[in-house]
């Protein structure tokens, strides 16, 4: 051990941290949903005499009460500013969390585990409101969080179409030329396979591209990188090697915003999911609603239901407004021939303004 | 000359090398830019000067080969993406050295032409690497090399997969030391005769004094080369490397308005009938 090894474990803790305290802010902002008044001298009282209670060896009792005070002040202000909570699925630096920042430029982002975690947040009113991805342009759909929609008594009330740009991120003190695994989500991994190629470089699954990037920091194994997106670079101190180093330049996901009440601005764009009977033209009869009041559908979608076999729901979306005469009286005619109908929602998209690439491809 | 079955002239068609829309081979292009990519400020400055004076191409090194291990070493994959970022604000696309086998992929992936100095020139090692990319490739001549030794090492490159080999004369050590090298002219219309690559000359290197780069410069087109590589520095006395040669941006931008007035007058055929020499990329029609 040397000075210069001791500071990089100090850095490396104070990392921690900073991180932890992010995490209990957010979890301060989460409470604030549950209760009336920002101020609760009683809980703060408990929470102080619990830090004195914690704190050990070099940690004085005095100091943590001190520490905790500015923490406790800090948490209070940060619920005074009554910021919207927005839930994404995966660590700090996901792409639900880029997309959420596109959403809401101003929010407070909280990640959860899995996406019915979002679900969940958004249905115990927690979270104001819930990014999904439903679609990605290479990838297909994403199955679980439709099977989710189907069920959840909620609105879409936007949707987001995120570019998605993988950046080949390493240690800052790593040598390029010593990187010899990537690690990643294997679809980033998937779509960055001629890069991976191109450089010999072996693609190790993670079970995240934001997660991969956090544990690149933390465990800071050796010739290791990870493929994740810009923000993670950021977030977790790591340099960018190399920008766009997918296959395909053009690589949307497609987000949905979900909320407990529908969108109060008019919008562009409608979200319905239904199933038929199992009869000859039964999905023929709803589609030609549509195509009679001459509405573009932008997304038909069919989902298997239950694990019965042989039985779908089909997710549609259409160019419209429910404002919209015609599209009431499209909506009209296709319940009849639904045995399950729900308006998911009636809302207005949010595309991402041209990427920034090194124009190395041009 | 052996060997040489694809670098030699044979049968083969005259190579021409597209780089976005510049044709090399075909369109007389003269590449300008910093010796060392040293800071984005500089790289942008002198970027800008040189797109603006008519290069069509931008140079950088972010590696670079120094003779004293003490000297700067250039900015290294840093020094790639000042030069990305160049291109993307000029639209001049970049020409860069590599030196290290291991870089090879990496530098591919950041310039659109790749560079072998003169002192990696045999580094066969390096050229069957750099022969398996799918960019074109400037092959400068060793200070040491014969004309033979120079076109087996594009064979080497044009052998391991990569046809797209650009020759460029740098100049070669001789007895005189006025010169930093004697910058061999006849190489041109001889690589001509014995070869169907594109020669390109670089006068900054091979006279290694900024007087004698303009004419060098123009000797060098109207001896029928396809363009130039010449080092430009705004202000090289606070350069990192090669300060004694760089050209300021002005100095550049009158020799680019010569250049265009002897390339237009070498359109002409101007000694009538004995020796009508017109260097072949500036003649109307291919006669060839």
């Amino acid at each position: 051990m040397d000075l210069k090894k001791v500071r990089k474990q100090i850095d490396q803790i104070d990392f921690e941290i900073l991180k932890l305290l992010n995490r209990r802010m957010e979890m301060a902002l989460t409470s604030s949903k549950f209760k009336d008044e920002v101020a609760d001298p009683a809980r703060e009282k408990e929470v102080l005499a619990s830090v004195e209670g914690f704190a050990h060896g070099l940690v004085r009792p005095e100091f943590g009460r001190e520490l905790f005070q500015r923490v406790i002040g800090e948490s209070r202000r940060l619920q005074k500013e009554g910021l919207a909570l927005v839930g994404f699925q995966g660590e700090h630096g996901a792409n639900g969390e880029m997309a959420a920042m596109m959403f809401l430029p101003n929010g407070a982002y909280i990640p959860c585990p899995e996406f019915s975690d979002v679900f969940d947040g958004v249905a115990a009113g927690y979270l104001d409101y819930g990014l999904v991805p439903v679609e990605n342009s290479l990838g297909g759909v994403v199955s679980r969080v439709n099977e989710l929609m189907v069920d959840s008594p909620f609105h879409v009330v936007g949707e987001v179409m995120l570019p998605v740009h993988h950046c080949l991120l390493a240690l800052k003190d790593t040598d390029y030329r010593d990187i010899k695994v990537v690690r990643s989500h294997p679809q980033a991994l998937a779509q960055c396979r001629g890069f991976l190629k191109r450089h010999k470089l072996e693609a190790r699954p993670f079970y995240d591209t934001a997660g991969a990037a956090r544990m690149l920091f933390q465990n800071r194994p050796e010739g290791n990188a990870v493929i994740a997106g810009e923000l993670c670079a950021r977030l977790y101190h790591l340099e960018i090697i190399k920008e766009n180093i997918e296959d395909h330049t053009d690589n949307v996901t497609r987000f949905q915003v979900i909320a407990r009440e529908p969108c109060r601005e008019a919008g562009d764009k409608c979200s319905i999911v239904f199933s038929t009977e199992h009869r000859a033209g039964a999905l023929f009869d709803v589609m030609k609603a549509f195509a009679d009041h001459e509405l573009n559908l932008t997304r038909v979608e069919s989902v298997p239901l239950g694990g019965t076999p042989g039985n779908y729901v089909f997710f549609l979306d259409f160019e419209g407004s429910d404002q919209d005469e015609v599209v009431q009286q499209a909506l009209d005619e296709v319940r009849p021939n639904t045995t399950m109908f729900r308006f998911l929602g009636c809302y207005n998209s949010v595309a991402a303004a041209a990427a920034s690439g090194d124009g190395a491809d041009k | 000359m052996k060997n040489l079955k694809l670098a030699g002239r044979g049968d083969h068609e005259r190579t021409v090398i597209e780089v976005g829309d510049l044709r090399i081979g075909a369109d007389l292009v003269v590449i300008a830019g910093p010796c060392s990519v040293e800071s984005e400020e500089q790289t942008m400055i002198i970027a800008r000067a040189v797109a603006k004076a008519g290069a069509k191409m931008l140079r950088g090194g972010a590696f670079k080969p120094r003779t004293s291990p003490y000297s700067f070493q250039g900015l290294g994959l840093k020094g790639l993406k000042i030069l990305a970022k160049a291109r993307a604000e000029t639209g001049l696309p970049v020409i860069t050295e590599v030196l290290d086998t291991r870089d090879v992929g990496w530098v591919t992936e950041y310039a659109d032409v790749l560079q072998i100095g003169a002192r990696n020139m045999q580094n066969f090692a390096l050229l069957k690497e750099i022969g398996k990319v799918e960019k074109p490739v400037m092959l400068k001549r060793g200070m040491f090399s014969t004309y033979a030794e120079w076109l087996s090492c594009a064979e080497y490159i044009m052998d391991a997969g990569n046809p797209n080999v650009i020759l460029c004369e740098r100049g070669i050590r001789t007895f005189e030391t006025y010169t930093r090298n004697t910058l061999d002219l006849s190489v041109i219309p001889s690589m001509k005769t014995l070869s169907h690559l594109p020669v390109f000359v670089d006068p900054t290197h091979g006279a290694g004094r900024v007087e004698l780069i303009p004419p060098m410069a123009l000797a060098a087109i109207a001896a029928g080369a396809d363009g130039l590589i010449v080092e430009v520095h705004h202000d090289p006395s606070t350069a990192q490397s090669d300060k004694d040669q760089a050209m300021l941006p002005e100095q550049f931008e009158r020799m680019m308005t010569m250049i265009e007035r002897l390339a237009e007058t070498l359109k002409e055929p101007v000694f009538n009938g004995r020796l009508d020499f017109v260097p072949w990329n500036l003649r109307k029609e291919s006669t060839e």
